[in-house]
């Protein structure tokens, strides 16, 4: 009876965890507090995007769910293991695609997938890299080294090369940077291809429309701080429907509306360099901060 | 302990840098100028002991290759591949633990610092040198690559720079191999200063892999060379398992 009791309480007093459970945390490195008491869940299946200009935070975020860094508060939890503590069950669980292409550019595609595949003690290990080759389009590229490869060829096998012990949770800093568009979208329906997999993703990036493409969730992270957390049309529904952007004495102005009459209006009164267009999630950062995602503006 | 994978990643890079051309010049040709200009040259005009210099020189040569060729690619490779490539992260981010990471580049190093010290015996086999190999000789050699693969660890860990390793080979590595008995014997060094080198442990390998007996001083220098390793070893676990960027 009394054994029966506690094994009640202590299943009704354990907390119901998200996929990713992000608790309080903190880091600080010498005088830089990067992050800086970030709470936050990550749903099961959803495309989390992180948004924010570069030393945000962003990164370091990533690193300490992955176990790259530890936190100076806080705790982080990965389906209820705790990335302190658990490291080994927390990495048996995730994936990651860094920013860094940190592929060995000396050894071929297959070489990688396969050092990669024995790290993770991947089962049917020959089937699987195949299999992984053919999705990242690289099949008849498998024994050629990877120095040979395009930006965005990298950027694929990377990708794949993230999934391959089937994750549950996928980590992808940055993951079309610096590709140019038609490649960038390749990567987008790869990455929507995971997510119908049912695999949950944390994305970062600074690309606006990346996030409002991909992401179920968004959260935007500056200074280290969580400033603001909801789905991409929630966020900009808050910040206004109509954004107006003019050029003032050479510096850009940014004005919000919610209907397009009244931004019309203002856009009138304009002297030069005036648009109208409908609000995207740079300007719900500029709303919030004052500032661009690339640097300075006027709100 | 899942340490293959990593030993595998580090031996087809050595395999791919082995076929091009001038590597294994370029690796080997410290020792091999030293075997050339001191064995063949200087050489002829000194004997030590009942031997000719250059039956003195080249167990000093295999000694200090091995150590050199275990060090210096494990320890240039974790310092690049943390701070430069970033692929020392994917191991962090895999769930092996510490000690794998440790023991599968330790491995590669061993099999690296064997790899230069076969090729140095053959040269001084083809050039009339004679050793007495036996187990003794193997094993303290294996250790030999062993402990210094290791010490590659612990450097390849704490480096800041690529500068830093570089550094630590000018300020440690290379001394040693001067002053450790690889060139001339120890034993007409001033008191003091061969107090300190019978602290080195590359001293110990050259003792062992001229005289490689089962005697007593042997055994002394072997467990000296294994101690060193087991500090290195723990060392190097410890500073990978709270690795933190």
């Amino acid at each position: 009876m009394s054994a029966k009791a506690a094994d009640l309480g202590e299943a009704a007093s354990r907390p119901v965890y998200g996929m990713i459970d992000i608790d309080h945390l903190s880091k600080r490195y010498q005088d830089i507090l990067a992050l800086d008491e970030v709470t936050l869940e990550i749903h099961p299946g959803e495309i989390f995007g992180l948004l924010g200009p570069n030393g945000a935070g962003k990164t370091t975020l990533i690193k300490i769910l992955t176990g790259l860094a530890r936190p100076t508060r806080g705790h982080v939890r990965i389906n209820g293991f705790d990335v302190v503590r658990q490291p080994l069950e927390v990495k048996k669980l995730i994936g990651v695609s860094p920013q860094e292409i940190n592929l060995d550019k000396e050894l071929t595609a297959y070489e990688n997938l396969l050092i990669y595949g024995k790290l993770h003690q991947v089962p049917d290990l020959q089937a699987r890299i195949e299999e992984l080759l053919a999705l990242a389009e690289l099949t008849q590229r498998a024994d050629h080294p990877v120095r040979d490869f395009s930006g965005g060829m990298q950027r694929r096998l990377l990708m794949v090369r993230a999934i391959m012990s089937r994750p549950r949770v996928l980590f992808l800093d940055e993951p079309t940077v610096g590709l140019d568009p038609q490649v960038r979208r390749s990567l987008w329906d790869l990455i929507t291809q995971f997510k119908a997999s049912g695999l949950t993703v944390l994305l970062t990036t600074h690309y606006i429309e990346e996030a409002e493409i991909l992401c179920d969730r968004v959260g935007i992270l500056n200074r280290g701080r969580l400033i603001a957390l909801d789905t991409p049309e929630a966020l900009k529904a808050r910040t206004g429907g109509y954004t107006v952007e003019s050029l003032r004495n050479g510096r850009r102005h940014y004005a919000f509306f919610q209907d397009r009459e009244e931004a019309q209006r203002c856009a009138l009164s304009e002297a030069q360099g005036v648009t109208i267009r409908r609000v995207n999630l740079e300007d719900v950062f500029l709303r919030l901060t004052g500032e661009s995602l690339g640097g300075k503006a006027e709100a | 302990m899942n340490w293959y994978p990593i030993f595998l990643r580090e031996i087809l890079i050595f395999e791919r840098r082995l076929l091009r051309l001038g590597y294994v010049v370029s690796a080997l040709l410290m020792p091999l100028l030293y075997l050339l200009a001191f064995g063949l040259g200087l050489g002829r005009q000194v004997s030590i002991g009942a031997g000719t210099y250059l039956d003195y020189l080249l167990p000093g040569l295999i000694a200090m290759s091995s150590m050199i060729n275990s060090y210096t690619w494990v320890a240039n490779g974790l310092t690049m591949g943390r701070l430069y490539f970033h692929t020392f992260q994917v191991y962090v981010q895999a769930p092996v633990s510490p000690a794998a990471i440790v023991w599968g580049e330790v491995a590669s190093g061993v099999v690296r610092g064997l790899f230069s010290s076969v090729i140095l015996l053959v040269l001084g086999f083809l050039i009339g040198s004679r050793l007495s190999l036996n187990l003794m000789f193997f094993l303290a050699l294996g250790v030999n690559c062993l402990l210094f693969a290791a010490l590659g660890v612990v450097v390849g860990m704490r480096a800041k720079s690529h500068e830093d390793t570089a550094n630590f080979s000018n300020f440690f590595i290379m001394p040693m191999a001067f002053f450790s008995g690889t060139f001339f014997p120890i034993a007409k060094m001033p008191w003091a200063l061969r107090v300190m080198v019978r602290c080195l442990p590359l001293t110990h390998t050259n003792d062992l892999l001229r005289s490689p007996d089962w005697n007593g001083g042997a055994l002394a220098s072997l467990g000296i060379l294994v101690a060193y390793s087991a500090v290195s070893l723990v060392l190097a676990v410890f500073l990978v398992a709270r690795y933190s960027e």
